[in-house]
C-alpha cells in the first residue's frame, strides 16, 4: 500500500529536477560564449520504486515509479577530440612560429628588389667595370669607393638586423616559458581545488573547462602528455581526477628523463628554463625542467618554445650552431668571408696608381677587423665589414691596373669586377658569390613557404577538430530553448499534477462521508 | 553532425578573413604589379628574378662599355683621318719639290711648311679625350711625342674594354704603327734636305717614303675599321640581349593584369557573396518564432 502523499511527494521530484534542468538550461544560455565551455546535462535518473525488492511485498500489483532525479551534471565533452586538437594545436604553435619568424627573415632580406644585397653588389661590379674602362680617372674610383661601402653597409645592415630578430626571439622565448610555467602553475592550482571537491562526491565541472582551457593553451606550446590520477572512493564515477602533464616529443614519447610539468599525485609543478650560452648569449644551450638539464638534443617536445629556439638558433651536443637565424648569420659571414678574401687577393696582385713606379704591394681593399677565423670563415665579418683606411684616405689606392703598371690599364679592375663570378672552394663546388647567394635566398624561400604551408595545413587540421569539438561540445541557442520549453512543459505538468493530487486528497479527507448531510 | 550558432559564426569569420586574405594579395600584385612580395611565395621566381637581374646589369654595363669603345675608335679614327691629311700634303709637297724648278728660298719655304705639318702630326700623336692620351697605348697620362725634340716614347701596349662577357676589344690603334720615331725623323731630313743642310740624297726617293707611311696610316685605320664593325655587330647583339633578357625577368615575376584583375572581380563578388549569407544565416534564431 503505497502512502497518501505519495503522489504529493512523486510530482515534488519532478518539480525540484525540471528546475534544475532549467537552471541547467540558464546556465548554458549564459555561457554560450564563454571561450572553453561545455554544455552541460542534467542526466535524469527515475527514483528507485516502490515497493525496494528488500522489503517485505507490500500488497500492492507491482512496483509503483516515485518519480524523478537529479542523477548527475555531466559535461558533454569527448577525451579523443580533445587529444586531437592538442596534437594538431602543437603541431600548429610549432610552424605558426617558425613561419612567422620566416617570413620576418624574407622581409629583412628584401629580394628580389632594386635594394637588397645583390643588386648593392651589382652595382659595385657595375662600379669596377666603369674604372676598367677609365682606370686613370679619380670620378671612377671614388664610384668603387663609394659602392665598395655601399656593399659593405648592406651586409653590416642585414647581419645587425637579423642580430636584433635574434634579440626579439630571445626576448620571446623568455616569454613563452614564462607562460609555459604561468599555466602548469595554474593547472596546478586548479588541481588541488578539484581534489578538495571530488571526494565529496561533487563534479566540478566548471573547473574541468578551465583545466582543459589551460591545457590546450599549453599544448601549443608544447608538446604534452595528459594522465590523470585515480580518484578517491568516495568520488562520483564521473569525476576525472588531478592532471599530470609531461613533455613528449613529436612522437608522443616520454622525454628521457621524464620530465614532468605539472605532477598531480603531488601537487608539484617544475618550472622549465631556457639556458643561454655562455660565448654566444643569443644561443640556447639547454632547458631544464626542475632540477633536470636537457641539452637540445634531448629537449624534443615540439611546439612554440621549441620553435622560437630552432629560430634563433642553438648549440646541439656536437657543439654546432644549428637555428634559421644563426645559419642565415654564419652564410653572410662566409660569403663575406669569401667576398673579402678574394677581393683582397686580386686588389694586391694588381697596381694602384701608388704602386705603379714602385714594386709595393697595394693595401687591402675592405678590412677583416672585427672578426674572427674559424673554420677559414671570419665569424662577424658581415657585422663588422667595412673598407680600410687606406682605400678611405687615398682613393689612388685602389689597384685598377695589372703588372704593365701603366695608368691606363684597368686589366686588374675588370679581374676585380670578375670575382663575383669566381668560383670558391669556401662557398661549396662550382660555387661562386652570386650563385651562393641565389642559393641561400631560394633555400630561405623554400623553408619559409615549407613553415608556412605546414602552418596553414595544421591550423587547417586544427579547425576541423575544433570543429568536430565545438560540434559535440558548444551551446546550440535552439536547443537550449527547445529544452528550456521541454522542462518549463514539465514544470507546469509536475506542478498541474499536485493540484490533481490535492483535489484527490481534499476529496477523501474533507469530502468523503458525509452522506446525506 | 551537431551545428551550433558559434560554429556558424566562427565558420562566416574564419571564410571572410580567407577572402580579405586573397584580395589583400590581389591588391598586393595589382599595386606592385609583381607576382611575388615575398620569396616565399614562389621560390623559383625569386631566384630567377636575382639571376635575371644580375644578367640585365650586366647587359646594360656592357652597353654603357660600348659607349666607352666608341668614344675611343671613333676619336682615334677621326685623329688618324687628319694624320692622313696632313701626311698627303706633305707628299703633295715632296711632289713640288722634286720637280727640280724650284730654286732654294721655294724650297727653303715648303721646309717650313712641312715642319708645321711635322708640328701638327706630333699634336695629332698627342691627342687627348676625355683627358687620356689616346695614342699612347695603356699609358694614358703621358704624351708619346715629345713636342719639343720630336722624340718618340710611346707604349705598345693595348687598351682592352670587355664588350661582353669573357669578350675584350682592344679599342685603341697601336701607336708604334702610325707616330713612329722613323716618320718624325724622315720628316725631319726631307725638311733638310729641302733646306741643303741634310745629305744630298736625291728628294724623289722620299716620296716612297711617305707613301709607305701613309700605307701604315691607311692600313692601321681599316684595321681600326673592321674593328668598329665588329663593336657594331656586338652593340646589336647587345640590345637584343637587353630586350631578351628584361623580357624573361618581366615574364619571370610581372604579374598578369587581365589576369589578376579577372581574379579580382571573381573574389569580389565571392565576398559580397559570403557577406550576405553570413547576414543570413546569422540573424534568425528559434527566439524570433517563440512567443
Amino acid at each position: 500500500m503505497v502512502s497518501t502523499f505519495h503522489g504529493l511527494e512523486v510530482a515534488k521530484r519532478g518539480l525540484f529536477t525540471q528546475q534544475s534542468a532549467l537552471y541547467t538550461t540558464g546556465h548554458n544560455i549564459a555561457n554560450a560564449n564563454t571561450p572553453g565551455y561545455t554544455r552541460q546535462r542534467v542526466n535524469f535518473e527515475q527514483t528507485s520504486p516502490f515497493p525496494a525488492a528488500s522489503r517485505n511485498r507490500a500488497e500492492i500489483p507491482g512496483q509503483i515509479g516515485t518519480g524523478v532525479q537529479a542523477g548527475s551534471i555531466e559535461r558533454v565533452r569527448t577525451q579523443f577530440l580533445d587529444d586531437q586538437y592538442r596534437g594538431e594545436n602543437n603541431r600548429s604553435g610549432y610552424y605558426e612560429a617558425m613561419s612567422n619568424a620566416m617570413s620576418r627573415l624574407e622581409q629583412v632580406m628584401n629580394e628580389p628588389s632594386d635594394n637588397g644585397l645583390a643588386k648593392t653588389m651589382d652595382r659595385f661590379w657595375q662600379s669596377l667595370q666603369d674604372l676598367s674602362v677609365n682606370p686613370e680617372d679619380s670620378g671612377a674610383r671614388s664610384v668603387v669607393r663609394q659602392r665598395g661601402k655601399a656593399v659593405a653597409e648592406t651586409f653590416n645592415y642585414l647581419a645587425n638586423t637579423i642580430t636584433t630578430l635574434q634579440k626579439d626571439v630571445k626576448n620571446e622565448t623568455d616569454v613563452t616559458t614564462k607562460e609555459i610555467n604561468s599555466l602548469a602553475s595554474q593547472i596546478n592550482s586548479i588541481n588541488k581545488q578539484i581534489s578538495e571537491v571530488e571526494p565529496h562526491g561533487y563534479v566540478p565541472n566548471d573547473l574541468y573547462d578551465e583545466r582543459d582551457r589551460l591545457i590546450d593553451q599549453l599544448s601549443g606550446l608544447a608538446n604534452i602528455d595528459v594522465s590523470y590520477e585515480e580518484t578517491p572512493s568516495s568520488a562520483d564515477p564521473l569525476a576525472m581526477g588531478k592532471a599530470t602533464i609531461s613533455l613528449v616529443d613529436e612522437n608522443g614519447q616520454a622525454l628521457t628523463p621524464k620530465a614532468t610539468l605539472v605532477d598531480g599525485a603531488q601537487n608539484t609543478v617544475q618550472e622549465v628554463k631556457v639556458n643561454y650560452s655562455t660565448d654566444n648569449p643569443a644561443l640556447v644551450s639547454s632547458v631544464s625542467v626542475g632540477s633536470t638539464n636537457y641539452t637540445m638534443d634531448e629537449f624534443s617536445s615540439p611546439g612554440k618554445l621549441r620553435a622560437l629556439m630552432d629560430v634563433s638558433g642553438y648549440e646541439n651536443s656536437a657543439g654546432e650552431t644549428v637555428g634559421v637565424y644563426s645559419n642565415m648569420l654564419h652564410n653572410l659571414d662566409t660569403m663575406a668571408t669569401s667576398f673579402v678574401n678574394q677581393f683582397n687577393s686580386v686588389q694586391q696582385s694588381g697596381e694602384s696608381l701608388n704602386t705603379l713606379d714602385n714594386n709595393d704591394t697595394p693595401p687591402a681593399f675592405f678590412s677583416l677587423a672585427g672578426s674572427t677565423l674559424k673554420d677559414g670563415v671570419q665569424v662577424g665579418l658581415s657585422a663588422s665589414l667595412d673598407i680600410t683606411d687606406a682605400i678611405k684616405n687615398d682613393l689612388d689606392n685602389i689597384a685598377a691596373s695589372d703588372a704593365s703598371a701603366l695608368a691606363g690599364n684597368g686589366d686588374n679592375a675588370q679581374a676585380l669586377a670578375d670575382v663575383k663570378e669566381q668560383n670558391d672552394p669556401l662557398l661549396g663546388e662550382e660555387t661562386n658569390l652570386n650563385s651562393f647567394y641565389e642559393a641561400l635566398i631560394g633555400g630561405m624561400a623554400v623553408d619559409a613557404q615549407e613553415a608556412s604551408r605546414l602552418s596553414n595545413n595544421s591550423q587547417t587540421l586544427r579547425q576541423s577538430v575544433e570543429e568536430s569539438r565545438m560540434s559535440v561540445s558548444s551551446v546550440s541557442l535552439d536547443e537550449e530553448m527547445t529544452n528550456m520549453i521541454k522542462y518549463q512543459h514539465a514544470y507546469n505538468a509536475a506542478a498541474r499534477n499536485i493540484t490533481a493530487v490535492d483535489e484527490m486528497i481534499d476529496r477523501i479527507i474533507n469530502q468523503m462521508g458525509r452522506v446525506g448531510r | 553532425m551537431r551545428v551550433t550558432q558559434s560554429m556558424l559564426a566562427n565558420n562566416m569569420l574564419r571564410n571572410l578573413s580567407q577572402s580579405y586574405g586573397q584580395m589583400g594579395k590581389y591588391q598586393e600584385q595589382l599595386s606592385t604589379g609583381k607576382k611575388i612580395s615575398k620569396p616565399s611565395e614562389d621560390p623559383v621566381v625569386a631566384m630567377k628574378g636575382i639571376n635575371y637581374r644580375s644578367q640585365l646589369t650586366e647587359v646594360q654595363q656592357y652597353k654603357r662599355n660600348i659607349g666607352e669603345v666608341h668614344n675611343w675608335m671613333d676619336n682615334s679614327d677621326s685623329a688618324l683621318d687628319k694624320a692622313t691629311q696632313a701626311m698627303q700634303r706633305i707628299r703633295e709637297l715632296t711632289v713640288q719639290a722634286s720637280n727640280g724648278t724650284y730654286e732654294e728660298g721655294q724650297r727653303a719655304n715648303i721646309a717650313k711648311e712641312i715642319r708645321q705639318l711635322k708640328d701638327h702630326l706630333a699634336s695629332i700623336a698627342n691627342t687627348k679625350v676625355n683627358d687620356k692620351y689616346i695614342f699612347n697605348g695603356a699609358n694614358t697620362t703621358e704624351a708619346p711625342v715629345d713636342q719639343d725634340t720630336y722624340t718618340v716614347n710611346n707604349s705598345d701596349s693595348t687598351v682592352d674594354i670587355p664588350v661582353s662577357a669573357g669578350v675584350k676589344m682592344q679599342v685603341n690603334v697601336e701607336p708604334d704603327q702610325v707616330f713612329n720615331q722613323q716618320l718624325f725623323d724622315d720628316i725631319e731630313k726631307f725638311a733638310d734636305a729641302l733646306e741643303g743642310t741634310g745629305s744630298d740624297e736625291d728628294l724623289d726617293q722620299y716620296l716612297d717614303t711617305f707613301d709607305s707611311h701613309i700605307d701604315d696610316i691607311v692600313n692601321t685605320r681599316a684595321d681600326l675599321g673592321a674593328r668598329m664593325n665588329r663593336v657594331d655587330l656586338i652593340e646589336d647583339r647587345l640590345s637584343t640581349q637587353e630586350v631578351t633578357a628584361s623580357q624573361m625577368m618581366s615574364d619571370n615575376e610581372d604579374a598578369d593584369i587581365e589576369k589578376v584583375i579577372t581574379n579580382l572581380k571573381t573574389q569580389e563578388s565571392v565576398h559580397r557573396a559570403a557577406l550576405s549569407v553570413g547576414s543570413r544565416i546569422i540573424q534568425p534564431t528559434l527566439m524570433d518564432f517563440l512567443r
